[in-house]
């Protein structure tokens, strides 16, 4: 985790890992420890076959205005939170926003992709 | 406080009768085998996407109207604040085609007077089942002074033309618009420099 993070920001590009979509430009976004639950990315079933619903998760990048993001797609609210999607191939969630807190928009550390890109 | 890290941003809207591929012309991947997960189910309300421009960092939210038309009526708070609207028919629909004046009207009434508006004659990768020609379609543009396009959410074609060219006639408007509070304003702070930022 240390070699992501300079002066408390993210030293590297934060893409999707499926389409490269880029969706934080280097230091934009604070890492910030917090317990947020979000819904699998695929549907993942147990060997007994039990279907899991999703995981906590603590490791994220945070930003305070939305259109900080380069590129993102935002769903729709239900109860009260925003899932946020990659805005060009959709997969998700990625990140996490409560409508209640404008200033508060999550993404997952483990779900995005980080990268050093010359640009 | 983190500066600005763009130049403008505009909101745009796509509007037309459910059914025409708005959806699919938003979310490009909405056909997609894999897209059976939490995010196709629940669905997504807009985007966010960059672009650059004359060198100019503009930040697109994208809102399609979540069914909203089935209701035939678009709400003026759906219309509040946006800056460009896609009219979306599709080709192989005749009747998508007819409502475009009828959105037109809707527009007019609801949204901001100068909102820039772009023709999108969408489907057109189905020509074996158009039924509403091209011709037709910038004829309608043409009385109304509006730019058109034959649009394929699903190929692909002209989408982020359709795109980038309504964010430059945004753009060109408010650089204009801009160049006017500049020189209204140079006797008042003649030291204030109007620039965007550089990254």
């Amino acid at each position: 985790m240390d070699d992501l993070i300079e002066d408390g920001k993210n030293n590297k590009w934060v893409m999707c890992k499926f389409c490269e979509s880029k969706i934080l430009r280097p230091s934009t976004a604070s890492y910030e420890e917090r317990e947020l639950f979000l819904p699998f990315m695929q549907k993942k079933k147990d060997l007994a076959g039990t279907e899991h619903k999703g995981e906590t998760l603590k490791r994220h990048w945070l930003v305070a205005d939305m259109f900080a993001f380069e590129n993102v797609g935002f769903s729709m609210t239900v109860d009260s939170i925003k899932y946020l999607a990659c805005a060009d191939c959709e997969r998700g969630p990625i990140g996490w926003h409560d409508i209640n807190d404008k200033t508060k928009f999550y993404i997952a550390v483990e779900r995005v992709e980080h990268r050093q890109i010359t640009q | 406080m983190a500066k600005k890290s763009y130049d403008y941003l505009f909101k745009l809207l796509l509007i037309g009768d459910s059914g025409v591929g708005k959806t699919c012309i938003l979310f490009r991947f909405s056909d997609d085998a894999f897209n059976t997960t939490f995010i196709s189910t629940i669905g997504i309300d807009f985007k966010i996407k960059t672009i650059e421009l004359q060198g100019k960092k503009i930040k697109l939210q994208i809102w399609d109207t979540a069914g909203q038309e089935r209701f035939h009526t678009i709400t003026t708070s759906y219309y509040r604040g946006a800056m460009g609207i896609m009219l979306v028919y599709d080709i192989t629909q005749e009747k998508t085609f007819d409502n475009i004046s009828k959105w037109l009207r809707n527009i007019e009434e609801h949204a901001n007077e100068d909102v820039e508006k772009m023709i999108l004659g969408n489907k057109c990768d189905m020509d074996d089942r158009r039924v509403v020609s091209k011709e037709r379609g910038e004829q309608i543009a043409k009385e109304h002074g509006i730019r058109f396009l034959e649009t394929s959410a699903k190929t692909n074609v002209n989408i982020e033309q359709a795109f980038y060219n309504l964010a430059e006639d945004i753009l060109k408007k408010q650089l204009s618009k801009d160049n006017e509070e500049t020189s209204q304003n140079i006797h008042v702070n003649n030291t204030q420099e109007k620039k965007g930022g550089c990254c």
